[in-house]
């Protein structure tokens, strides 16, 4: 049984904490009442209580006293309330600290649109030095918070809810790489995001390649661009995003002779409940809207 | 017969006189400083720092707009070795107009209001997990208690009972728009942080023996909060309590004077 991401951060990180006495594990009061963390490993625990700003900034000061801080709190808290946190601790200051981020995109369904997170990627994107994930299932998310440990380079990871995604065999895409999840010559190439991105993708029965990609930074995105090119002149990138700051945007910049479309989080606010994919339906991330695409560039 | 705490207030009163000539130069530099509160702040710069010379302790200028004030503290106190005067607001120097980290001695960037008290908060925390014994001073400002983000700080540091966390806090009753006390005053503040949960003191922030006396006392599981009462300006007399002197611009023949005068 594949666990869900943040689920998967929990357990790996309490797992790697056995033996890296600098981990601190931090969250801000969602991070449930058995957290394997704390029960693990109780001194080096803080729930901060609801206070995102103070949780990013005293990760700095762990860091600098030679501390590995993760801290977790939900995506649209992490990136949007804690930003300028982010951008300093993260970004100018270039602190080993790893955030990890659950309910992104809209993951938080029927919780409303003050739980949905958009915009995350596109606002972390802009700060440079930060490495930006979004592994896809239980074995991805395991990899993406050991690389976060061992390279000691500031990470944002973004996750969903409470579903759980079965990884696609083979290592996890580090930095700048691709993962095919199929492959085939010629013709457009689906390129996903994410969780909610590579299912909609496995699901189609589109016959066209599938790429996806774990690390969404800029650096990565120049990187994977190149490999992408080699093999597609059109790419569809799906993501549980807005357009704006999306993935799809960079890599159109990034290949002007490709022809670069995008699936993903149009411009609403979803004011309905719902669960996951109907609250995705809303924003109008769903399979028809893939397929429309895909017809469209055939 | 003068005794050694005596004499060790009277060096650091000099040395203070010396960083105040500094923050002068640096107003009489083509950028000009933020030099109310750099004076204001500078004699808490002085005794945070010399009660803080062990490597597991810091001091963070969280009102990182006193920029010039740390700036001159540092090379008064022999931690930065180079005078930052002649090279402030430079192209090839550090001495930005906020602090950041490639300058010696400091350690976290500071300048957003809010961020440095809880980047020596998580000093703090760190030390104590350690066991170190080491501790941090956050200076902040009593406008920059405005920002929600000191609070959220305040309330975590009680609940995590830091009592290896001190905030200093430089209470020269000016802001970048006016007086502290006409655009959101602060009523009651040595309360409001003992009602967080924090040990509290109030001292005049231009004692250096009392100000040392303050810092050194201090042994409980509660943070403390130190509210310093200061002069914007202070030391140069035609400034002083002004609130047009947050930030200014002058000329040398007016630096000279000005720098003679300093008390």
């Amino acid at each position: 049984m594949t666990l869900p991401g943040r689920d998967a951060y929990r357990a790996e990180l309490t797992a790697l904490a056995e033996t890296d006495e600098r981990i601190i594990c931090l969250e801000a009061d969602l991070g449930g009442k058995k957290h394997p963390f704390a029960e693990a490993h109780p001194d080096r625990f803080f729930n901060i209580g609801i206070a995102e700003g103070a949780m990013v900034d005293m990760a700095v000061g762990l860091a600098a006293a030679g501390y590995r801080p993760f801290i977790s709190t939900f995506a649209p808290f992490a990136a949007l309330r804690a930003t300028e946190s982010l951008k300093l601790a993260l970004g100018y200051i270039g602190a080993p600290i790893t955030v990890v981020a659950p309910y992104a995109g809209v993951s938080g369904a029927w919780f409303g649109t003050t739980h949905h997170s958009l915009e995350d990627i596109g606002i972390v994107r802009t700060v440079p030095g930060v490495a930006i994930a979004a592994p896809h299932g239980e074995a991805d998310m395991r990899a993406v918070v050991r690389h976060a440990l061992e390279t000691g380079r500031p990470h944002y990871i973004r996750t969903g809810r409470n579903a759980a995604y079965e990884s696609l065999p083979g290592d996890a895409a580090g930095p700048g790489e691709v993962k095919w999840a199929a492959r085939r010559p010629g013709g457009a190439c689906l390129v996903s995001v994410g969780e909610e991105a590579a299912r909609l993708c496995g699901e189609a029965e589109s016959g066209l390649s599938h790429a996806v990609l774990t690390y969404v930074d800029n650096e990565s995105l120049r990187t994977a661009a190149k490999e992408l090119s080699r093999h597609h002149s059109t790419l569809i990138v799906v993501e549980e995003h807005r357009t704006a700051g999306s993935a799809a945007e960079a890599l159109a910049l990034l290949l002007p002779e490709a022809e670069v479309h995008s699936v993903s989080a149009g411009d609403q606010w979803p004011a309905q409940g719902g669960d996951h994919a109907e609250t995705l339906a809303q924003v109008g991330l769903h399979p028809a809207a893939l397929a429309a695409k895909t017809a469209e560039t055939a | 017969m003068t005794t050694a705490t005596e004499e060790r207030t009277n060096a650091l009163e000099e040395r203070a006189k010396e960083a105040r000539r500094l923050v002068v130069d640096m107003a009489a530099s083509e950028r000009g400083c933020h030099l109310g509160g750099s004076l204001s702040a500078m004699d808490l710069l002085i005794a945070a720092l010399d009660g803080t010379r062990d490597e597991e302790s810091k001091v963070v200028l969280s009102k990182g707009h006193a920029a010039a004030g740390l700036y001159a503290a540092l090379h008064a106190m022999g931690i930065l070795e180079e005078d930052p005067a002649p090279r402030y607001g430079l192209l090839g120097h550090p001495y930005t107009g906020h602090p950041g980290p490639k300058v010696p001695g400091v350690s976290f960037p500071t300048g957003s209001l809010g961020h440095g008290l809880p980047y020596a908060a998580g000093w703090a925390l760190a030390q104590r997990l350690k066991g170190t014994g080491g501790r941090a001073v956050a200076i902040v400002g009593d406008g920059e208690l405005q920002e929600g983000l000191i609070w959220e700080t305040v309330q975590v540091a009680a609940a995590r009972a830091l009592g290896n966390l001190v905030i200093l806090v430089d209470r020269n009753g000016g802001q970048n728009d006016g007086l502290v006390g006409d655009i959101s005053p602060l009523p009651h503040l040595a309360e409001r942080f003992a009602a967080f949960g924090c040990d509290t003191a109030e001292v005049d922030g231009h004692d250096l023996a009392a100000l040392t006396r303050t810092l050194a006392a201090h042994d409980s599981p509660r943070p403390l909060a130190v509210v310093a009462n200061t002069v914007k300006g202070k030391g140069v007399r035609a400034v002083e309590g002004k609130a047009a002197s947050h930030y200014v611009v002058i000329d040398k023949a007016r630096a000279e004077k000005w720098k003679k005068g300093i008390r």
